[in-house]
């Protein structure tokens, strides 16, 4: 894991390179360009904010933003898990014409949207303020929590890149498996609704809720977020990602032959 | 002379390659093939007969600042050995030890963007091909003039014609500064003004004492460009030699093989490795050429009237060329053979020491120089090349390692067309028939 990372250091160059590419080349030829990296979460937000807070009348207040800071690490994680799927299947160009360091593929989709996640950020807080909620200290954790859910997604997407160059079927399995994910999270939803025994099931399966409820601790709720399970993902993100580096290596060499 | 490790570039030894084959009686490998497979028990059964074998235990080394060639015909294995020196796979048995920065021109234009600008995608496959950021920066104006796209470097790639995109791509290839060059099949680069630069950048590898390693069919660029040649042939490495030799040989192999009517099967799924049909006994058969041949030519230059080295000249000039030789032992019965020919390789003009009876120093002396003299050029323009051989007593065949040649460029102001410009005037005259007759009466003087 230290090796790839170290690698993954020395060609930081081709991976800014590739970064500011998909950053530019996402919007390239549209009339709005760079506008729809902020426009794009907005509309997202606009219909769901429709949907759970006009027609369903949601009883959370603020509603729109309380599902905006959910939604945008959400965004983030699950754009880079899809993308991430087929990193590495798509670029047959790159893999079998020149020697290229493989783990810079995943690695771009995830620090591309991350890219998109940080530039979104100024949007959630106009949002707030629009609805009067003023960001407090408790924001100096925000980057803690940003840094575990990058382990589990460079985890997640490793592992997913990787299988994915011999079993093409995941990508689409990753597809569908998203939305499900996406409503297993309390991102629409506050965690407390749902009925208790269930409430930990969730939190003990699924990391991306103990992230989501931690974004909404930090800049919805005020509070600090529990450190609990915000310590035991980190333990478990680093294991998963060690994991992932592992099978990630240990495949490497056929990517070339199996795209 | 045995050659120490440093010396060489690229050492590949006992190399075998095998892909898995993607299809198992007409199944792809999807999840119900490999349940119903694992379930069956047959996971690992079978293994026979499930892989393509490429390439059969090659073992090849490239000395430092050669450029070698490979050939072999159509799924040889060449180009799988290419990317297994450039690192893109690795091999299934053996092991290839690299000696230096090794860049692969495989695919032109890899990671290109067709909707960037040439501009950021000379950036990008830069750095793709290994290039700092600050490398490509600094390389960029360079680059840019090579290419010749002009203001067409800041409009997006997808509108550029084929030969531009080629262009941009070989351009930047070119400019990664690598010690080690590996090419397949595409130094035919763009319009003929292109492709000739091409060849000077390559020329220059070669000057810098760069190694080149080649994959082409193209005959006469390995008769002109390598030092030496590779024959790869059903996986393995057939002969290596001077790219002369082989280039004869494989020629005769594949025309045996014709000959015979043998069916062209891919020969990584053959068994055995479908190579092509061995020689006859009685063709010169040597792996390596002479470490040191009594006799050798060092150098063909072509010398101005100073004495300085010329590499371009006039259809008018008056023209030298020197060869410079050195001989180890004491040889007697050397012939030296002067073949002139044009750059594509079409042969101009044959001549020899023994043709033209020159009288040469028995025993020849340990260094000396012939010069070849002509008063006038009389080529018209275009590049050519000089090419000196050695024969030494009654051995038809040229020895190996014992060429040496040359390659100049002719530029002309006539608008003539054809290969040379006799010395010629025309004659204008009122009446046609006095000249024909002046002529016939001479012949019949001549004659009587």
């Amino acid at each position: 894991m230290i090796r790839n990372f170290r690698e993954l250091y020395s060609y930081r160059g081709l991976l800014l390179s590739l970064v500011q590419r998909e950053l530019k080349a996402r919007y390239r030829g549209s009339v709005l360009g760079f506008f729809w990296t902020f426009l794009n979460p907005t509309l997202h937000m606009l219909v769901y904010a429709l949907l759970f807070g006009v027609f369903m009348k949601n009883q959370i207040p603020h509603y729109a933003y309380f599902m905006f800071v959910g939604l945008l690490p959400w965004i983030w994680f699950s754009t880079s898990v899809s993308a991430g799927a087929s990193a590495i299947s798509d670029r047959r160009d790159l893999m079998t014409k020149v020697r290229f360091p493989a783990q810079v593929l995943p690695a771009t989709v995830v620090a591309t949207n991350f890219c998109n996640f940080i530039f979104s950020l100024p949007l959630m807080v106009v949002l707030g303020l629009i609805f009067g909620v003023v960001p407090t200290w408790h924001m100096v954790l925000f980057p803690v929590v940003v840094l575990i859910q990058m382990c589990f997604t460079f985890a997640v997407v490793y592992a997913v890149s990787a299988f994915n160059v011999t079993f093409r079927d995941l990508q689409h399995i990753v597809m569908n498996l998203m939305t499900l994910w996406f409503f297993m999270t309390p991102v629409l939803y506050k965690l407390s609704t749902i009925p208790e025994e269930y409430r930990r099931v969730l939190q003990v399966l699924n990391p991306m809720s103990i992230l989501i409820t931690s974004y909404q601790a930090i800049f919805y709720e005020h509070r600090l977020p529990d450190a609990v399970p915000l310590v035991s993902l980190l333990g478990v993100s680093i294991v998963l990602l060690w994991g992932a580096t592992q099978i990630f290596e240990s495949r490497r060499e056929e990517f070339a032959e199996s795209i | 002379m045995v050659q120490s490790p440093t010396e060489d570039a690229i050492v590949i030894q006992d190399v075998v390659k095998n892909f898995r084959k993607k299809t198992i009686r007409g199944e792809y490998t999807t999840f119900k093939s490999e349940l119903v497979r694992w379930l069956r028990g047959q996971r690992h059964a079978s293994q026979q007969g499930r892989f393509i074998e490429s390439l059969r235990g090659v073992n090849l080394r490239i000395p430092k600042g050669q450029t070698v060639a490979i050939l072999g015909r159509n799924g040889s294995g060449k180009s799988t050995l290419l990317k297994l020196i450039t690192g893109i796979y690795s091999p299934t048995s053996g092991s290839i030890q690299v000696n230096g920065r090794i860049s692969a021109l495989l695919d032109l234009g890899a990671g290109f963007h067709p909707d960037f600008s040439g501009r950021e995608n000379i950036l990008i496959n830069g750095i793709i091909l290994g290039m700092s950021r600050a490398e490509v920066r600094a390389k960029m104006d360079a680059i840019i003039a090579f290419s010749e796209l002009g203001e067409f470097i800041d409009e997006p790639v997808r509108t550029y014609s084929s030969g531009m995109y080629m262009r941009l791509a070989f351009s930047v290839a070119t400019h990664v500064d690598p010690d080690i060059l590996i090419i397949d099949e595409i130094l035919a680069v763009g319009d003929e003004h292109f492709s000739k630069k091409s060849l000077a950048k390559m020329t220059e590898f070669k000057r810098l004492g760069k190694t080149i390693v080649l994959v082409t069919h193209d005959m006469s660029t390995v008769e002109r460009w390598c030092d030496q040649a590779a024959w790869l042939d059903g996986g393995r490495i057939r002969r290596v030699g001077t790219p002369a030799e082989i280039a004869a040989e494989y020629r005769q192999a594949v025309s045996l093989a014709e000959a015979r009517s043998t069916v062209f099967t891919p020969p990584a799924l053959t068994e055995g490795g479908g190579a092509l049909p061995s020689l006859p006994e009685g063709v010169v058969v040597r792996d390596e050429p002479p470490a040191s041949p009594p006799v050798a030519v060092s150098r063909v230059w072509l010398s101005g009237p100073r004495g300085e080295e010329l590499g371009l000249v006039t259809t008018e000039t008056r023209a030298e060329v020197c060869i410079d030789y050195v001989a180890r032992e004491s040889v007697e019965d050397v012939e030296f053979v002067l073949t002139l020919s044009t750059a594509d390789g079409v042969v101009l003009y044959v001549t020899s020491t023994r043709t033209d009876r020159v009288a040469l120093p028995a025993p020849l002396p340990p260094q000396g120089r012939l010069r070849f003299v002509l008063p006038r050029l009389g080529l018209l323009g275009g590049s050519y090349v000089l090419s000196v051989e050695l024969k030494t007593g009654n051995n038809a065949n040229p020895e190996p390692g014992r060429e040496a040649r040359c390659t100049f460029s002719v530029s002309t102001e006539h608008d003539d067309r054809g290969v040379f410009r006799p010395e010629h005037s025309w004659v204008v005259e009122e009446a046609p028939a006095a000249p024909v007759q002046a002529v016939s009466v001479s012949k019949h003087a001549a004659a009587s």
